[in-house]
């Protein structure tokens, strides 16, 4: 608990905190680099389980970088969110659940990402079950992430 | 706020079931939120793959792929208009009274009129290109200006409770 008292006194966590544009410029980032990361990730989901069959799983393998990059906004805003309120954050269920769920996220893209390289020696163009497997926990992270971060402003659950 | 225009439309909402149910529960805004956030991401990231394609990059996206996306980001684009249409009936003067409201229903209508200039003027002489081929000015305008307008209408909807709350 020290170290998350000693991340709350940084002079970076009373910017976000006190500054009038540090919050708002924050949580703005944090829902750009959201929706980039979080929306390119669900679309190679749905593509892997069929939908929009016209587009090549090559290009959106290329296109994963532009998620990278959405994730590496939500890493560093997400950072200066947690260390503003890091005592609050560290023993709030909700919250850890939330962050859990977006690195199993994270985790399923990068799982992905080498398996779309390979599409072109799928029978069919039909990507192997268990791809597919991943696919559908990917969407399942990714829409329990986004719930519970929302949450987090609304409920609390002290451990 | 009961001076701002079309205050009896407000004061209207106010007491329509809509209004009763957004307030009535506490999940219930936390549920529309969750919702809103939800329909974000997916419109993003179709709009993200389709407006990339049109300003010129991943060219091996032949252009009726592009359009199978959206249906998806027609839906999405629903579930935030109609959740939208929630927040507002649930605390009218609060967004009606906030520049920055305004500001994102200005980008959501420009962003709708370059999607209707793109699916009407733009898309039909698209659809003859092949895989490879790259897209006219035309298309790689319309395609800078959707992800201005949107991610506009992200950063403004974000901001909305800290920037010009003179509502409420």
């Amino acid at each position: 608990m020290a170290f998350f008292a000693w991340l709350e006194a940084s002079g970076l966590a009373e910017w976000v905190r006190s500054s009038s544009v540090g919050y708002p410029t924050v949580i703005t980032l944090h829902a750009i680099g959201m929706a980039i990361m979080v929306g390119l990730c669900v679309i190679v989901d749905l593509r892997l389980l069929g939908k929009f069959d016209g587009i090549p799983y090559q290009s959106l393998q290329r296109l994963l970088p532009v998620a990278w990059v959405g994730f590496g906004i939500n890493s560093l805003s997400g950072t200066g969110l947690f260390v503003a309120q890091a005592t609050m954050f560290a023993t709030d269920l909700m919250f850890i659940a939330k962050i859990v769920l977006v690195f199993l996220g994270a985790a399923t893209a990068a799982i992905l990402q080498p398996e779309l390289a390979k599409a072109g020696t799928w029978p069919g163009g039909v990507p192997p079950a268990n791809v597919r497997r991943v696919a559908i926990i990917s969407i399942v992270f990714w829409l329990a992430a986004i719930v519970t971060g929302r949450l987090t402003a609304y409920i609390m659950i002290f451990i | 706020m009961h001076n701002l225009p079309f205050h009896s439309l407000y004061d209207w909402m106010l007491t329509t079931w809509v209004n009763k149910v957004v307030l009535g529960y506490p999940w219930s805004w936390p549920t529309l939120e969750s919702l809103h956030f939800l329909g974000l991401c997916v419109l993003m990231g179709a709009l993200l793959v389709m407006d990339l394609r049109l300003i010129g990059f991943q060219r091996t996206i032949p252009l009726k792929a592009v359009h199978s996306l959206m249906p998806w980001a027609l839906a999405a684009f629903s579930i935030n208009l109609l959740t939208g249409v929630g927040f507002f009936f649930g605390d009218p003067y609060n967004y009606a009274g906030n520049w920055s409201f305004w500001a994102k229903m200005l980008l959501v209508v420009l962003a709708g009129l370059n999607f209707l200039f793109y699916f009407f003027a733009v898309e039909p002489k698209l659809l003859r290109l092949g895989p490879n081929d790259p897209t006219p000015a035309l298309a790689k305008v319309v395609g800078v200006l959707s992800l201005t307008f949107w991610f506009g209408v992200l950063a403004f909807g974000r901001l909305l409770p800290y920037l010009g709350t003179g509502g409420g």
